[in-house]
């Protein structure tokens, strides 16, 4: 299969989306035109187009429409925020089509500003509406798009830390990342923090503006960076389209570190991951630890012939989205089950029992149950015990056990 | 406690035991009905039914190939339900020791013994039919001649308590009354007093009219009186008065499947 392999960025403001074979980036507003007399969607340049010539109404902030259940009426026709998305992706994605003359979509990384569940599951809606397999289809955070961007680099740019500020009409945030070399496998380890410095990026067009803006950026660089040691320091967003107007700053983070400025980076990120994922052996052989994954391995003790062990059902550094797992299993002992969590210092490794006291009394191991594991977040569970009986005889009821579960 | 991992197992067509009157869907459903059921896993239960069932539906190749193989050498048969319970690790090593143990028992035992404990499992199991077959065998066994007067009556007493089980109280009687002449008990009276009562046209011998004194009626028709009355109370007859008192439509279709379980029930006692 020789489809296309894309990365993209997906903000209420600006999409970014990353081609491989040919390279290309293409940076698009997030909005969407819808034709008054026709059913005809458009992005880009034609959305502002027919905007302007007055026969099409345009959206926008997509991202927060299908977040919040937003609807929009266009010519008397109510569309959902999620609709609305679709025609979006839909549109944008026409253009690294039309531009490679390829149709199918091999592999797709959408990288969003934050993890939240009802965004992610309506994106992947959308990849059933644009008939591309799930399993193509992978979201992740800025945060591991940024730690995919890095770690492709060569080894001299992340051998320490490496920083990041990311300033866009949206926020202002600081991302970092840092290696941990253990005995088992290496660690990745990226965070970020949203900066309440924040500022309208229109503040840069007077020359006080700069300078305010300039004097931020170096009090936030002290404070963040200090006088620690760091491989790289990396600028991405549209406030660094141009530095001109942060000399100072510039200066500060330039002293005996590099510095990169990638506009593009969480979709080039994305783009490496979505490469990657094709692989049937992963160029990146380390455990990534950030928003995204887990941070704690989930585990059940099992019994293997006759030797005690533990499952892993999911590992830390699982994408928590995709982590989804049923097993069945028998239950033998006492009517249970225990999960062991172990967060990254086995120290704080805790245990959890779930009762199945609901169920109904039966001999020992004459009960199979199906576990269902899924995560609304990094650090929430989600187990669905259901009861499963143990053929005609011990006939399963309908109980099931629905606990949440915090890491 | 502790799980253990289901593997796949895409079985279809389940496999029916027809003694036991259940399908089996999984590795663990069989291995459970060998362990709890040593006698039915001796009676040939390892045949080339379940080593198909084994191979295509559990999809256990290598273990149905082994059975297979054991099953046509010279080896003896009774360590193929070992080999199951081996294979499949629904049981632990501990567990598969003891169950192999009391095979061994079971194979120590003389053959009326052994026949006696296969028939009385049977009646266990309610099926009263193959139990009165495997009583009847250790009785008509010319090998068998060295019966005590006490093991005889207990095969006797057995064989009344699996024709009452059926309903045929005559041949019920019968077989108390030879109980009786075996070993002069005063629970198998009971037994032939309580049968006239609840068949009425059976009559008492005169032999036994004199050993029936007013008080032993008294307490034996009390006795069974009591368990008329626990069974009126009992869960299945409060189904019936429930279904009773349900609309006509809904009765129908109900009792016509309560029915057709109970013959199904009854067919498997035969």
């Amino acid at each position: 299969m020789d489809g296309l392999v894309i990365g993209m960025d997906l903000c209420n403001t600006y999409t970014h989306m990353s081609c491989r074979d040919p390279e290309k980036t293409w940076v698009i507003p997030t909005v969407v035109c819808k034709n008054k007399n026709r059913d005809e969607w458009y992005v880009d340049e034609e959305a502002y187009a027919h905007t302007l010539v007055g026969d099409g109404v345009m959206e926008d902030k997509l991202l927060t429409q299908v977040q919040k259940d937003g609807t929009a009426t266009i010519n008397d026709i109510r569309y959902e925020g999620l609709y609305l998305l679709k025609m979006f992706l839909e549109k944008a994605l026409e253009l690294p089509k039309k531009e490679t003359g390829k149709e199918e979509i091999e592999s797709l990384v959408i990288a969003i500003g934050s993890l939240d569940v009802k965004l992610m599951d309506s994106l992947m809606y959308c990849a059933d509406y644009l008939k591309i397999d799930r399993s193509r289809v992978h979201i992740i955070s800025h945060t591991e798009s940024f730690l995919y961007y890095v770690m492709s680099q060569k080894r001299e740019v992340w051998s320490n830390q490496v920083g990041m500020f990311d300033l866009s009409e949206e926020s202002f945030r600081y991302y970092e990342m840092k290696i941990q070399r253990g005995m088992r496998q290496m660690q990745v380890v990226a965070d970020s923090e949203n900066l309440e410095e924040g500022f309208h990026l229109d503040v840069l067009e007077t020359p006080a503006g700069a300078k305010l803006g300039d004097r931020i950026l170096c009090s936030c660089a002290d404070r963040l960076l200090q006088k620690r040691l760091f491989s790289s320091i990396v600028l991405t967003g549209k406030g660094f389209e141009n530095t001109d107007w942060a000399p100072e700053f510039m200066r500060q983070i330039c002293s005996r570190r590099r510095v990169f400025v990638e506009n593009s980076l969480f979709s080039r990120g994305a783009l490496m991951k979505a490469v990657d994922s094709l692989q049937e052996r992963t160029s990146f052989a380390f455990t990534c630890i950030c928003e995204g994954r887990l941070r704690s391995t989930v585990s059940v003790k099992v019994l293997n012939r006759d030797k005690e062990g533990q499952l892993v059902l999911a590992a830390a550094g699982d994408n928590w989205y995709e982590a989804k797992s049923t097993t069945q299993f028998i239950v033998a002992g006492s009517p249970e089950v225990e999960f062991s969590i172990v967060p990254l210092d086995p120290r704080k490794k805790k245990l959890v029992k779930i009762s199945l006291d609901d169920f109904p009394k039966r001999p020992d191991r004459t009960t199979r149950i199906s576990l269902s594991l899924g995560f609304t977040d990094e650090k929430t569970m989600i187990a669905v015990i259901r009861d499963l009986g143990f053929g005609e005889l011990f006939p399963p009821t309908d109980k099931v056990i629905k606990q949440e579960v915090s890491l | 406690m502790s799980l253990i991992v289901c593997r796949q197992e895409p079985v279809k067509h389940p496999f029916y035991i027809e003694r036991l009157g259940l399908h089996i869907a999984s590795s663990q459903e069989l291995c459970y009905v060998i362990y709890n059921n040593p006698l039915l896993a001796l009676d040939g239960f390892v045949d080339e039914r379940l080593i198909r069932f084994i191979r295509e539906e559990l999809d256990l190749t290598f273990l149905a190939g082994k059975l297979e193989t054991w099953r046509q050498s010279e080896e003896e048969q009774d360590e193929m339900p070992v080999i199951i319970l081996q294979e499949c690790y629904y049981y632990t090593s501990r567990e598969i020791a003891k169950f192999r143990q009391k095979i061994a028992a079971y194979r120590k035992m003389s053959r009326a013994e052994f026949m006696k404990e296969t028939a009385d499992y049977y009646f266990t199991l309610r099926q009263y039919g193959t139990a009165i077959h495997y009583y009847n065998r250790i009785l008509e066994d010319w090998r068998i001649k060295s019966l005590t007067d006490e093991f005889t009556a207990r095969i006797w007493n057995n064989i009344g308590a699996a024709y009452a089980g059926i309903f045929w109280f005559e041949k019920a009687m019968t077989a108390y009354d030879m109980s009786y002449n075996f070993q002069k008990n005063l629970d198998t009276l009971k037994r032939i007093y309580q049968l006239t009562l609840l068949n009425p046209e059976l009559k008492l011998k005169e032999r036994y009219m004199a050993l029936l004194t007013a008080e032993r009626k008294a307490a034996w028709e009390k006795e069974l009186s009591d368990i008329k009355e626990k069974a009126a109370d009992n869960e299945a007859v409060r189904k019936v008065e429930e279904l009773f008192s349900r609309d006509p439509i809904r009765r129908k279709a109900e009792s016509g499947a309560l029915l057709a379980e109970w013959k199904r029930e009854y067919r498997k006692m035969l």
